[in-house]
């Protein structure tokens, strides 16, 4: 039940996450959540499982959604690291983010990071998605409290503000 | 009453959650913390030989290696004294703890767990609840009847709770009756699976211990860290981050004590977070599985004469909170039904499977899959219509139950006919589609709870509660009943929440209780700040106490509102004199009487105060060449009292209505046949996604209950999880023939009964 | 122990010869090495900035798709989604959007697992895999290559770089189902692809039908022939289920896969014909026609 594979080559690498370069040295074997949330310090991006079930450590790389459990930190160097922190615009909270929280599609939270991030891709990629198409592009991430509908609903609100 | 709050409903706790900036217990670090790390026994019955734990506490950076020798010497257990924090001499299921490591990283205290020398001797696996009840079945506890016990609770050997409800005469029922319909059906446990794996952090400050856990419980918590590391009360601290899900699951007391014994052992701070895997394996709060043998007596009229239900619960390895599931699960056994003879018998089975206990209405959903499943084959047994039968055989207003309690006014008939008629039932349909109805009921507990209420100089406000918000919104809404009794917006009052030594007592979130009990308690604290501000108003407006009206921000004068001084201004003058401070607790409603029946084992569960009432019509597809099923669309109707939170109410529902759908079909545990469990994983545990999620629609039947909780509200959280199983069931049964006899219903024992039915 | 980022394939054919192991998503590996399947391999090779290995070339003789070509470009490619929709249907059911983004489909192939969705319909669709070493540059058909579960037969030093399918005869076309529990985030139960040529006349010319998770490998179906495409369906469903070798574990029995992969190589006979018809079913079929179907 280890959280981690036992190596032991340190690399020292550069993550530019948020737009913010960080310098760390991590063994070879870190996942990416491990060290975001660590050597980062960012607590947004979370742990549910540790092999891609779950979504709740979602951010995206490049633009494109990835699950930092199962991704190798060293890996990530040079990359555009984005997690949820990153979605707002100064003191701005991201349409999503707004419209999650006014739709009633948060409840105990632990999902929404990944949930957003991944709403996020899923805009970036298709603006106008139809609600199968959301569904679809929200399937990674898992959520026990909601049903989905409400997240459903404010991804679909979010798409048409943003492309009316 | 009607809804209150039609403002959009925004929760006071969201920003955090969705920028990222809310700390979950496992975001929390202290400088110099330590890792912790359990032992598992990994095997589900065993004793143990040797357990040598020299070598790992030799291993440079672990700081200690703690076992049962290492914590005082006692038994606990809400119901039944028969567990100890760590595997003392026998091991009785695979996820029991045999040592702790505290150690300096991960790999390090991986090492030491590596290390531990623990050798077994097996000693006969109970693996089948009804085997389990066999005069010569394998003991899972010998020494049970040493254990202490709550007095009421009946044991005998692996039945550790043991409950009847008999009411009338049943075999006089049964005989009277034109057709006995009996029917055996088995439900296989399952998982509450939070998305936010378990976390604790502990740190000691001379003799006191503060705890962060992600605990739905915080003072049951501390009642299980001061029973088994022996501590008072006020030395021992529970603090809960934001909680990322609990549904039963993070209920009761968990590892808290394992951690501070670590920290104290240390003089460190230690922190413990759960991997998936172990959050499957290893804490007492699981579904439980049941096995039911059902029989009714029924007219050719359709009126019911007679029930008798037998039953037996998986209680696992221990009793943690289940000892109450005996008499919950025969009320859902005999079900929200009038009936006049009736007979219902629970046995709560000790096995060597991971622990039982409350998960979102605990015993419900799979009684109400058994019985109502058992319901459609009444009503085809004498040819009348499910609906019809239901309609005609429901408690009603002023009728009485299985158990004898009459009651007050309920929407029972009303929720069948909503949900009926929002699922379009006995419209035209393709033919692999079927809509299956349901019918469930819920009890609302009534118990004590405590809030304070204070308003500071500049007309701020702080609710300070014991409530534990767990992400139903419940503790959110409390700013709006206490805005509305001041006459204050609910954007005027922060809350400071779950803290064991700053708040009063509450029961946590369980039992769908926080809006019933501390809804009250905070309504209490507000109103004692309410008649100081009347006062201080009075004094200022030279008018009569009575006369002043708290509305808009703003004391006045009623009929004169010219007349009139802004809270804030109250709050300043306050602030130099008698300060703004309430404190509420209210009068729990005391339960009702049970008349007429007979109770064995009887832990208050055979009368219902503010009972909650649901019907779930449910549209299913099936793919008949491989047993797959697809739920289409749900209408559901819940008689839940008066709705204060129209947004947060959906939510559960919604929530509730797909877990359910989980449980019909993807979600069960299987074992192994050393009672292992075989889909500890998210891959091979298959909660549902958002791409399986159906349309759902809600309708809340709201009537003036009796005492309810504030304005007329009962309880909601975990009666939507209570009816959908069942009537996925009732749809099935109708494309398949047959019912599908085992949960969850999956769809290889879907095809199973599609072949059984056409051999047939 | 070493981590090196491969700039080009040159670098990192020298990395594999001097022992490393590449890592394109990472996914197997890092989850298999938590899971305690197999420890993270010392040395590692990054190959995902290999750009050359992330083209998909059409040409007449068919489709080139590099190895680092992940299954999401798959899944909307355009002539992929059409000409190889076998392939585009497997990539679309893969994991999560997310793990669509990620795996690749040289990460797949080598990674040999018989549940693999893109598996069967690379064997029905004719797929070579090229593989290149510091030793040169062979290719094997995908059922040469794979010999066990997570066993293939390339050595170490060997990088797969690429997956050849040779372009379809006119009127033909492919499909693939698999059995799913939920409709997203699953692994095949089991699975059926389909290739089907049709003759002028509407009826099957030929067809070649693989399955999914009923073996150590991925299998093709063997006596398969000509005929009406509804008894070349029943066939194929009575073909497949008596050449399945199914186990029995947590996600089915053996008598259910052994069942159930039958009905899917049925229905993958039945929209691979419809394909080669001219017909346009969406990818995948798995949510165009089956239970899963959007409501």
């Amino acid at each position: 039940m280890s959280d981690q594979p036992a190596s032991s080559t340190m690399v020292s690498i550069t993550l530019n996450v948020n737009g913010v370069d960080y310098p760390v040295a991590v063994d070879q074997g870190r996942n990416l959540l491990s060290v975001i949330r660590t050597e980062v310090g960012l607590t947004g991006t979370k742990e549910g499982c540790d092999d891609c079930e779950c979504g709740a450590c979602m951010v995206l790389l490049d633009g494109q959604p990835v699950n930092s459990c199962s991704y190798l930190a060293a890996q990530a160097q040079g990359k555009a690291i984005t997690t949820v922190e990153g979605l707002m615009d100064g003191q701005e909270m991201h349409p999503l983010q707004r419209n999650i929280l006014e739709d009633g599609g948060v409840q105990c939270g632990f999902c929404t990071p990944g949930m957003l991030v991944s709403a996020c891709a899923l805009l970036e990629r298709n603006p106008s998605p139809t609600e199968e198409e959301v569904r679809i592009g929200l399937s990674g991430n898992l959520c026990r409290c909601t049903g989905y509908a409400k997240i459903v609903t404010a991804v679909q609100r979010t798409a048409q503000e943003l492309h009316p | 009453m009607s809804s209150t709050t039609t403002a959009r409903f925004v929760r006071a706790d969201g920003p955090d959650k969705v920028t990222g900036s809310g700390r979950y217990t496992a975001d929390l670090t202290l400088t110099g913390a330590l890792v912790a790390k359990f032992k598992y026994a990994e095997v589900s019955h065993a004793r143990i030989t040797r357990l040598d734990v020299t070598a790992a506490r030799a291993i440079p950076g672990v700081f200690a290696v703690l076992t049962q020798d290492d914590v005082p010497d006692v038994r606990f257990g809400p119901f039944v004294q028969d567990r100890t924090l760590f595997a003392r001499d026998v091991v009785r299921f695979e996820g029991e703890i045999v040592a702790a490591v505290a150690a300096i990283d991960v790999p390090t205290a991986q090492r030491a767990l590596n290390a531990i020398v623990v050798e077994y001797t097996p000693l006969p696996v109970v693996n089948d609840i009804e085997a389990a009840l066999a005069a010569d079945a394998p003991l899972v506890h010998t020494d049970w009847a040493a254990y202490g016990a709550a007095d009421v609770l009946v044991r005998d050997r692996n039945d550790a709770s043991f409950a009847s409800i008999a009411k009338g005469d049943v075999d006089q029922g049964m005989a009277d009756a034109d057709v006995v319909v009996h029917s055996r059906y088995v439900a296989d446990g399952c998982h509450a699976a939070p998305i936010e794996p378990r976390a604790v952090v502990a740190q000691w400050e001379g003799n006191k211990v503060t705890i962060w856990t992600s605990t739905q419980v915080p003072f049951d918590a501390r009642a299980g860290v001061c029973e088994t590391l022996e501590l008072p009360a006020n030395r021992v601290r529970i603090i809960v981050p934001h909680l990322g899900g609990g549904f039963g699951g993070k209920c009761g007391f968990h590892y808290e004590a394992h951690v501070a014994a670590l920290a104290r052992a240390t003089k460190r701070p230690v922190r413990l977070v759960f991997s998936r895997r172990e959050e499957f394996l290893a804490p007492d709060r699981r579904r439980e599985g049941i096995v039911f043998d059902l029989q009714t007596g029924v007219t050719r009229d359709g009126t019911i004469t007679a029930r008798k239900v037998w039953l037996a619960i998986d209680n696992g390895a221990y009793t943690a909170d289940a000892g109450f599931f005996s008499q919950l699960a025969a009320m859902h056994a005999l079900g929200p039904y009038q009936v006049p003879n009736a007979l219902a018998e629970a046995h709560l089975v000790y096995t060597n499977h991971q622990p039982s206990g409350s998960v979102r209405a605990p015993t419900a959903p799979q009684t109400c899959w058994a019985l109502e499943s058992h319901t459609d084959e009444v009503a085809a047994a004498i040819g009348m219509d499910p609906v019809e039968f239901r309609l005609k055989n429901a408690v009603a207003t002023g009728k009485e139950g299985p158990s004898g309690q009459v009651y007050d006014e309920i929407g029972l008939v009303d929720c069948i006919r909503a949900a009926t008629d929002g699922a379009g039932y006995g419209q035209p349909l393709p033919d692999d589609e079927a809509i299956g109805v349901a019918i469930g009921w819920w009890p609302s507990f009534s118990v004590p709870s405590g809030a304070y209420v204070k308003i500071d100089g500049d007309g701020s406000g702080q609710i300070i509660t014991g409530a534990q918000e767990c992400g139903t919104g419940a503790v959110m809404t409390l700013r709006q009943l206490v805005a509305d009794e001041l006459g204050m917006q609910a954007e005027d009052f922060e809350l400071v929440y779950q803290d064991t030594s700053v708040a009063p007592y509450d029961m946590g979130a369980t039992g769908s209780q926080t809006l019933f009990n501390n809804g009250r308690a905070a309504v209490a604290a507000a109103g004692q700040i309410a008649e100081q501000l009347r006062n201080l108003a009075a004094e200022q407006l030279e008018a009569n106490p009575a006369d002043i009206v708290l509305a808009d921000g703003a004391a006045s004068v009623a009929g004169t509102p010219s007349r009139s001084v802004s809270i804030a201004e109250l709050a300043g003058i306050a602030a130099g004199g008698e300060l703004l401070i309430g404190h509420g607790s209210g009068a729990p409603p005391a339960p009702p009487e049970v008349v007429g029946a007979t109770c064995v084992g009887d832990v208050g569960m055979a009368a219902w105060v503010a009972p909650q009432f649901s019907c779930h019509a449910v549209r299913v597809k099936l793919d008949r060449d491989t047993g797959v099923a697809r739920v289409l669309a749900v209408s559901t109707a819940h008689d839940s009292g008066t709705i204060i939170n129209p947004i947060g109410a959906q939510g559960q529902v919604e929530g509730a209505v797909l877990m359910g759908i989980g449980q019909a079909l993807t979600e069960g545990t299987r074992y192994d046949d050393q009672a292992n469990q075989r889909n500890a994983a998210l891959l091979e545990y298959k909660l549902q996604t958002c791409a399986d999620a159906p349309q759902i629609d809600i309708r809340f039947i709201e009537i003036n209950t009796p005492d309810a909780g504030p304005r007329g509200a009962k309880g909601l959280a975990e009666a939507p999880n209570v009816p959908t199983p069942a009537a996925v069931s009732n749809a099935l049964a109708k494309l398949v023939g047959a019912p599908i006899r085992q949960l969850p219903m999956t769809a290889e024992r879907v095809w199973d009964a599609l072949n059984d039915r056409s051999a047939s | 122990m070493s981590f090196v980022i491969a700039t080009t394939l040159d670098e990192a054919l020298a990395a594999l010869s001097a022992g490393a192991r590449p890592v394109a998503g990472g996914s197997d590996l890092v989850v298999g090495a938590r899971h305690g399947k197999a420890p993270l391999p010392a040395d590692l090779v990054a190959i995902d900035r290999l750009d050359d290995l992330k083209c998909v070339e059409i040409t007449d003789a068919g489709a080139c798709i590099g190895a680092l070509v992940n299954h999401h470009t798959i899944e909307t490619h355009p002539v992929l989604s059409t000409v190889y929709a076998a392939l585009a249907d497997g990539s679309a059911l893969v994991g999560s959007p997310s793990t669509r983004n990620v795996g690749t489909i040289g990460g797949n192939v080598m990674n040999a697992s018989p549940a693999m969705d893109t598996g069967a319909p690379l064997v029905v669709l004719g797929a070579e895999v090229e593989l290149q070493s510091v030793r040169g540059s062979r290719r094997v058909s995908v059922a040469e290559l794979w010999t066990a579960p997570g066993r293939t037969s390339a050595s170490s030093d060997e990088l797969c770089v690429a997956v050849h399918i040779p372009a379809p005869t006119a009127r033909t076309n492919s499909a693939y189902l698999r059995l799913e529990y939920r409709r997203a985030m699953e692994i095949a139960v089991v699975g059926a692809a389909a290739s089907v040529t049709l003759a002028d006349d509407g009826s099957v010319a030929g067809v070649r039908v693989a399955l999914t998770a009923v073996a150590p490998t991925i299998i093709e179906v063997t006596g398969l022939g000509a005929g009406s495409i509804a008894d070349v369906a029943a066939a194929a469903a009575n073909a497949a289920a008596e050449q399945a070798r199914p186990i029995s574990d947590v996600r089915a029995s053996d008598r259910y896969r052994r069942h159930t992969v039958g009905v899917m190589a049925s229905r993958a006979v039945l929209a691979a014909a419809r394909r080669a018809s001219g017909e346009s079913i969406a990818i995948p079929v798995n949510r165009a026609l089956g239970i899963g179907a959007a409501s």
